[in-house]
């Protein structure tokens, strides 16, 4: 990690922004003597918060002098310090002024270069905010489950060799190898050991958001969705595209060919077959027996009919057959 | 009330569109004769099955002889247009009575025109 080289190097330089301020008020010589002066004159700080603000800063600042490196500044000193501290979370004063310090020393738009440390330094200070929160993914424990593949020289020709010549057998020997070789380097590290990397983000399913205001699209919604529809079709450029829109109004079939689209039949053929058990309404002999039994007989045999259209068949004569009663019982 | 059985002809007389498409459509069946036709198979659809029942009880040796007369009065009460022996296979382009071929629901005249400007998929001219 940056960091942690940046602490290493800078284990042995000191560094205050307090000496720094002091140094810019006494100095006063160029912007640049005294930016030397702070990077010289800062000592260490035993908090860990400070000193990571302070690298970053100090990080920042040499990356900016590496990159505008130019003719001599012109000496005229920034003022928009007072505007950038009011935008969020206000920067360490220090870190602001050591800013407007580099940025004065730098010979382009100073009150840019100056905004632009800042908002570094913001955002710097936001990732120290998420690291000691734990939100960032260190890297380290991403790389600490890795090894690293060591590959014999043989096996390096071979590999060399197998890419370049024909499928030959020895080729396809080694090939073979090497192949089993990686399935066994893999087969090493199981997946479900280790430490766990919040890398992915679990897809929140959250209900969606149940009710639209409301229940069910307008008349208006459906209006103004088939105007769009009706606008943005374009006529049919050939003719794979005319039969695409056969296939959406219902010209052209589905291809390969369903035979039971639009039949929905979810019955069993029990259900299709012993019919008896909806016979109880009737009476038990008689003539209207027999006739009834005849009709589940003959619905028993028809593949063409639902289940359901079967069973209103036999509740229609339920009905037609207890309205006729007076006259049956006249019989 | 001639008006309103006028609109209601010229009603029953456009096709319903259920979305715009950019195609020409005819909105005018051919005339009345189809027209009158169409009315036909519609209502012949809707009182199909309880028709079916009501034979069911009526072309039957096991039922008593009374409940069977019964049966056939309501089988009158029925509208006349619901019978499907009054529906005649017109020819779908010219509404011609006679003459039309089942399988394409054209007469044949205008089968004749099509199949000769190649238009009937899988029709040749016979030749043996």
């Amino acid at each position: 990690l940056l960091s942690k080289d940046k602490d290493k190097s800078a284990a042995s330089k000191d560094r205050t922004p307090e000496g720094a301020a002091k140094r810019q008020v006494d100095g006063a010589d160029t912007p640049k003597q005294q930016l030397l002066d702070i990077i010289g004159g800062m000592k260490v700080e035993v908090s860990y918060r400070k000193k990571l603000q302070r690298l970053k800063a100090s990080e920042n600042k040499k990356q900016a002098m590496n990159k505008l490196e130019g003719p001599d500044s012109e000496g005229s000193v920034p003022q928009g310090i007072t505007q950038d501290t009011q935008r969020g979370k206000p920067l360490n004063p220090e870190l602001v002024k050591a800013a407007s310090a580099v940025a004065s020393s730098l010979p382009r738009n100073k009150k840019q270069t100056e905004s632009e440390l800042l908002a570094q330094l913001r955002r710097h200070e936001e990732t120290t905010d998420k690291q000691k929160k734990g939100r960032t993914i260190n890297i380290r424990n991403v790389i600490s489950e890795m090894t690293i593949k060591r590959q014999s020289p043989a096996q390096r020709g071979t590999r060399v060799s197998g890419r370049i010549s024909l499928q030959l057998h020895e080729d396809g020997q080694r090939l073979r190898r090497e192949g089993s070789s990686a399935q066994s380097m893999d087969s090493r590290r199981s997946l479900k050991v280790g430490k766990r990397l919040n890398i992915f983000t679990k897809a929140s399913t959250e209900p969606e958001h149940a009710l639209k205001t409301a229940s069910s699209p307008t008349i208006w919604d459906l209006e103004f969705a088939k105007e769009v529809a009706a606008v943005t079709a374009q006529p049919p450029r050939n003719g794979f595209e005319e039969m695409i829109q056969w296939t959406k109004e219902g010209i052209l079939w589905e291809y390969p060919i369903d035979n039971e689209v639009g039949m929905e039949d979810d019955a069993e053929f029990h259900e299709h077959i012993f019919l008896e058990k909806h016979l109880e309404g009737f009476p038990k002999e008689g003539p209207i027996r027999h006739f009834m039994e005849l009709v589940i007989c003959g619905l028993s045999k028809n593949p063409y009919l639902s289940v359901k259209q079967k069973v209103e068949h036999i509740e229609w004569f339920q009905k037609y057959f207890e309205e006729k009663k007076e006259l049956l019982q006249e019989i | 009330m001639a008006a309103a059985a006028l609109c209601w002809a010229l009603r029953a007389a456009r096709q319903v569109l259920p979305s715009p498409c950019p195609r020409q459509v005819r909105s005018y069946y051919v005339d009345w004769r189809m027209l009158r036709d169409v009315k036909r198979r519609k209502i012949a659809y809707k009182h199909a099955d309880e028709r079916l029942r009501i034979n069911a009880i009526r072309k039957n040796s096991i039922l008593p002889k009374e409940l069977q007369e019964a049966a056939d009065k309501e089988i009158a009460a029925l509208p006349r247009d619901s019978c499907p022996v009054r529906i005649r296979n017109r020819c779908v382009l010219t509404s011609r009575p006679r003459g039309v071929k089942r399988r394409w629901r054209l007469s044949r005249i205008v089968f004749r025109h099509f199949a000769d400007h190649a238009q009937m998929s899988g029709v040749q001219r016979a030749m043996w």
